[in-house]
């Protein structure tokens, strides 16, 4: 019983962290309709970039922020340099500049960081874990949880309320009509890439606080795959979903299958666990159907 | 567009570097190291302890009067390209190869014995000290299987006795690796029978990926078993996430590492979890006192990489060096009795050295053409109140003479 | 109909005289001189280096073909396919280490080959497989099904248990002499060197007779849109899981090709980078295009050689550079495969056909 909620709990904190990542990788599909491949890059840029003012001494709050501003700078430039001409080229294009983009990102990211792996020195978050009742919890996991469900709720509102995010959906939706409407689909994109490069930057700077930063960090950006597929590739609130099922998921098949199949059942379980699902469901949870026509 | 620019510049930068090429008295020595793969947090530092040994060599007489030319290669820690990189050196007409990783090494071990080209490599993988097996590869350190024993060994002499529970029950162990890892997976046979000869209660295996970020799954399935030791096998940035989920968790276990694991990084990505965790490292750490090469060692890093601070550097530095003194001597002897050749390195070379200490406060190395295990003594450090220390240093050879050479190939 | 030369404009009168592959003597005499130049003038100019080049370039063809099917051909993309090559390496591994052959089988050297035909039947069904999805999955799901073939396949399946098998853990080695073909071992790159040629041949010229029989023109119609390739009646599934096959079997041989040039195999061989690798190899060279795959496999090759070879003399010349030069390096390739998508976004095909147009058309290209 103990190990149950135990791994539930270990499960949903994890969660909050994929779907932090999972976020930024929704929010350019939503709005570009590209499948970013750099995600796990980027979210090592924002990481990197914090911990550099950290380092100087800056506040960790602060050098967030520093963090944030730069990633949105990089956003808009990466958007305008490289996906901008792209508009309206095969979706596979498209797809192979971004696994170009992660190789640039990742060449510049070790040319100015270098390859050993740095920590937030002194660390930001105390190693010793909350405890609540039978419960324990790292306090970098109970943050990052928080830190996904306060940018979900400040998502969906920006979707729901605001004139940009509205703009951004009906870009999504239809780039034809949107242009119509007086949308300008390239501010549009802008954003996108924008912000996912800000909400990377949250989810890596979490990530660096847990076990250091180095270049294969980036590995998590594959790992989330599976997540926004679950979730739904066009939906927000999918991606926090779609994040804690997996954590859940990795950490079930890790405490329990693990016995019976020896060997990286954790890493595999939410590939295989997405494959079935999209026979059951294909467009994930909360993903958009398409009706199509000839 | 930009590609074919490209091509271009690679072209003329390609013939200027061809018209400079290897002169004649020149020994051309290989080196395949990871400076931007998986193992790359550990690889970078090796290297430069490579290539500053290398200097030193050749600002020490070279190969009795001939420079050695040293060709570094980064191949990412990826198979395949290793052994086209290895294509590469013997095209070069390379003499001896410096390698890296466990998984490359084993895939070439049958390639360069069919050459003939001695392979040091920074794998201490016991699989590859039968020179029955796999002649041609070397290393100047304890093997990884007979690390795993010694540090198992210490920490039951110095540890157990000290628990509550001791004479009690049956010491309790567990290992934590990546099982698909060669790396890693490599000493795994060897510490159980260690395990199993020491009187030790054997637990589950945990499998942590290399690239971990939280091992709490792992830990929690072993709390039922409860281990007094808990054994790693990956490398410092998996170890210290499992040590952190350990320590967070309240497992209660003392850690002991496989050596690519434990180094300075350590305590900084594990902070207080990793306190008391114990290693056999195969050489002195960087800059520590009472090496007799340690200063030139720290003088070469400081000359050849200023621009790398003194305190990034690792022990990692030390063990390049070790290996490429080893290979020196190797090398120097061979050229004295008379040829440069591969074979003569290993039969005049690497076969001639009976307990030479390269003085990195490693183990004596003696070879053997029955055994290229260096030695049966390995040095076993502790983390503790801040700095790595010497605990002890286990002569697995004089304690269990008789066993000793059946362990040959693990 | 035996023209030397084409006359200016077209004048086939039906599909079967369009679709011909001997249309004229100038392109017989075209592929002649490619045969000798492929089978005699490049083994006797070439040193060992550059037929392992060679090699590496024809071992690209023949992965990314199977990828061109599906991509180019079918429209269903994957970025999975090295798995498909691994499953062919390591069956034909497998049965070479592993199979009690007779005698027989081993002395008249015909263990390898039977491999690598089942290697490729194993890597067909195995890709036909994790393309029963694309019954119901499209698009960008589609995309992360073929994912997931990568991952389950290479990291859990082969890393996890096919490397245990023969008690050898992670690397299968393949000491020189295991490879047999009939009487000759594969032990030299100039050896690899034809049977490469040999396959690649064989295969090329299977994929363009498949392209233009019944298969083919399904496949494209479900390419350009398969709910009009349905209204048709096309069995759209059908067709679907065929190209599934055809593309893993032609993978299975890649792979099965390839174990001949390695001492071992280990999982990292298949990473997926490499399907990555495939796929952009496609982009480059032209996506729908035979050529297309060809070309982009010798671009993309010789370019990574050269970047290689840069390093060397930069090297030796400064020392301290080398570190971070390799990641210059590996951004400027970033770089050049985003510049090469951004401005040739049709790939080294259309030029090639463009170049080939215009000596057609000349001295009259307007």
């Amino acid at each position: 019983m103990d190990l149950l909620l135990m791994t539930l709990t270990t499960g949903i904190m994890v969660g909050g962290i994929y779907a932090l990542v999972a976020l930024g990788w929704v929010l350019i599909y939503k709005c570009s309709g590209v499948l970013n491949l750099a995600m796990g890059e980027m979210t090592l840029i924002g990481a990197y970039v914090t911990l550099s003012f950290y380092a100087m001494g800056v506040p960790f709050l602060l050098s967030l922020l520093f963090s944030l501003i730069i990633g949105f700078i990089l956003g808009i430039l990466t958007e305008r340099i490289f996906l901008d001409r792209l508009i309206g080229e095969p979706v596979l294009t498209v797809i192979m500049v971004t696994v170009g983009l992660s190789f640039f990102f990742k060449g510049t990211l070790e040319f100015i960081w270098g390859t050993d792996t740095r920590v937030f020195t002194p660390p930001v978050f105390s190693i010793e874990p909350i405890r609540i009742g039978p419960l324990i919890i790292g306090s970098v996991y109970l943050w990052s949880f928080v830190a996904a469900i306060i940018l979900l709720v400040i998502f969906v509102c920006f979707f729901k309320y605001t004139r940009w995010g509205l703009a951004m959906q009906a870009t999504a939706d239809d780039e034809m009509a949107a242009l119509s409407l007086g949308v300008s689909a390239r501010y549009v994109y802008a954003a996108a890439w924008a912000i996912a490069f800000m909400a990377a930057g949250v989810g890596g700077t979490l990530l660096g606080n847990i076990n250091g930063l180095n270049i294969s960090v980036a590995y998590l950006g594959l790992l989330v795959l599976p997540v926004v597929v679950l979730g739904g590739l066009n939906s927000v609130p999918g991606a926090i979903l779609g994040g804690i099922i997996i954590g859940v998921l990795q950490n079930f098949c890790g405490a329990y299958l693990d016995q019976y199949f020896p060997g990286g059942v954790k890493e595999v379980a939410p590939f295989a666990f997405m494959v079935v699902f999209l026979l059951w469901k294909p467009y994930g949870i909360w993903g958009w159907e398409r009706i199509e026509r000839v | 567009m930009k590609a074919r620019a490209l091509v271009v510049v690679m072209a003329v930068m390609m013939t200027a570097g061809f018209a400079s090429s290897v002169s004649a008295a020149d020994v051309v020595i290989g080196a395949l190291n990871d400076m931007t793969g998986a193992t790359s947090d550990v690889g970078k530092d090796y290297a430069l302890g490579i290539a500053e040994a290398v200097n030193y060599c050749n600002d020490n007489g070279g190969i009795n009067g001939k420079k050695i030319k040293l060709l570094q290669f980064d191949y990412g820690y990826r198979v395949p390209e290793a052994l086209t990189k290895y294509k590469l050196f013997r095209r070069m007409g390379a003499v001896a190869v410096q390698g890296w990783g466990t998984g490359d090494t084993e895939a070439l071990a049958p390639t360069v014995t069919q050459d003939k080209m001695p392979y040091v490599s920074a794998s201490y993988s016991g699989h590859l000290a039968n020179p029955a097996k796999t002649p041609y590869n070397l290393f100047a350190a304890t093997d990884y299987s007979s690390n795993a024993r010694a540090t198992l060994t210490a920490w039951f002499d110095t540890r157990w006795p000290k628990h509550a529970d001791f004479g009690k029950r049956k010491p309790r162990m567990a290992c934590s690796y990546m099982f698909a890892s060669p790396y890693a997976s490599a000493p795994i046979k060897a510490i159980k029978d260690q395990a199993t000869l020491l009187g030790f209660d054997i637990g589950p295996d945990q499998d942590v990926s290399l690239f971990a970020v939280d091992a709490k799954s792992q830990v929690l399935s072993l709390k039922d078993f409860k281990p007094d030791v808990l054994w790693h096998g990956n490398t410092t940035m998996s170890v210290s996430a499992t040590m952190r989920d350990a320590y967070a968790l309240g497992l209660g276990a003392d850690h002991i590492i496989n050596l690519w694991g434990f180094d300075e990084n350590l305590p900084r990505l594990a902070d207080k979890a990793a306190e008391g965790a114990m290693a056999a490292t195969v050489n002195a750490f960087y800059g520590e006192e009472g090496i007799p090469m340690m200063p030139t060692v720290v003088e070469y890093a400081k000359k050849f990489n200023p621009g790398v601070p003194q305190e990034k550097r690792l022990s990692r530095t030390v063990q390049g060096w070790s290996n490429v003194l080893a290979l020196w001597e190797a090398m120097k002897r061979a050229d004295k009795a008379g040829a440069l050749t591969g074979e003569s390195i290993l039969k005049q070379g690497f076969h001639t050295m009976k307990d030479f200490d390269l003085g990195l406060g490693g183990a004596k190395l003696t070879y053997t053409d029955k055994d290229h295990r260096v030695s049966g003594q390995v040095p076993v450090y502790e983390y503790k109140n801040g700095k790595f220390q010497r605990v002890a240093v286990v002569d697995l050879k004089g304690r269990w003479p008789d066993k000793w050479q059946s362990w040959l190939g693990w | 109909m035996s023209t030397t030369f084409l006359p200016c404009g077209e004048y086939h009168q039906n599909y079967h005289e369009d679709h011909a592959w001997w249309q004229t003597k100038f392109i017989k005499a075209k592929m002649v001189a490619l045969m000798l130049v492929l089978f005699v003038g490049i083994p006797l100019v070439a040193d060992e280096y550059w037929l392992s080049v060679c090699n590496q370039v024809g071992y690209t063809v023949l992965g990314a073909m199977g990828v061109q099917l599906l991509i180019g051909f079918c429209g269903q993309v994957t970025l999975g396919h090295a798995a498909f090559l691994a499953v062919g390496a390591y069956t034909s591994t497998l049965l070479v280490l592993e199979f009690p052959w007779p005698k027989l089988f081993i002395d008249a050297g015909l263990a390898y080959p039977i491999s690598i035909f089942v290697a490729a039947i194993v890597a067909g069904i195995w890709c036909v497989l994790f393309g029963l999805p694309s019954a119901k999955v499209k698009g960008f799901y589609l995309i992360l099904t073929s994912m997931a073939a990568q991952f389950i396949t290479v990291d859990f399946i082969i890393t996890q248990y096919i490397s245990q098998i023969g008690g050898r853990g992670q690397a299968f080695s393949l000491p020189v002499g295991t490879i047999k073909i009939g009487p000759w071992v594969i032990d030299s790159d100039l050896k690899v060197y034809f049977m490469m040629l040999v396959l690649v041949i064989v295969i090329v010229a299977g994929v363009l007779n498949l392209l233009r029989s019944r298969v083919g023109r399904a496949w494209v119609a479900i390419r350009d849109n398969d709910i009009s390739a349905e209204v048709m009646g096309i069995n759209v599934v059908q067709y679907k899981l065929i190209a599934f096959f055809v593309a893993g079997f032609i993978g299975g041989v890649a792979g099965a090709f390839w174990i001949s040039n390695l001492a071992a195999i280990s999982p990292e061989h298949f990473p997926w980078f490499w399907s990555l690798w495939l796929v952009g190899v496609i982009l480059i060279g032209g996506v729908g295009s035979i050529h297309g795959t060809i070309f982009g496999s010798i671009f993309m090759v010789v370019v990574m050689e050269l970047l290689q070879m840069a390093v060397i003399p930069l090297a030796s010349s400064y020392p301290k550079l080398l570190m971070d030069f390799l990641f210059i390096k590996e951004a400027a390739f970033g770089l050049a495969i985003c510049a090469f998508m951004i401005f040739e976004p049709n790939g080294l095909a259309y030029r090639w056909w463009q170049t080939k147009n215009y000596f057609n058309l000349w001295p009259f290209s307007y």
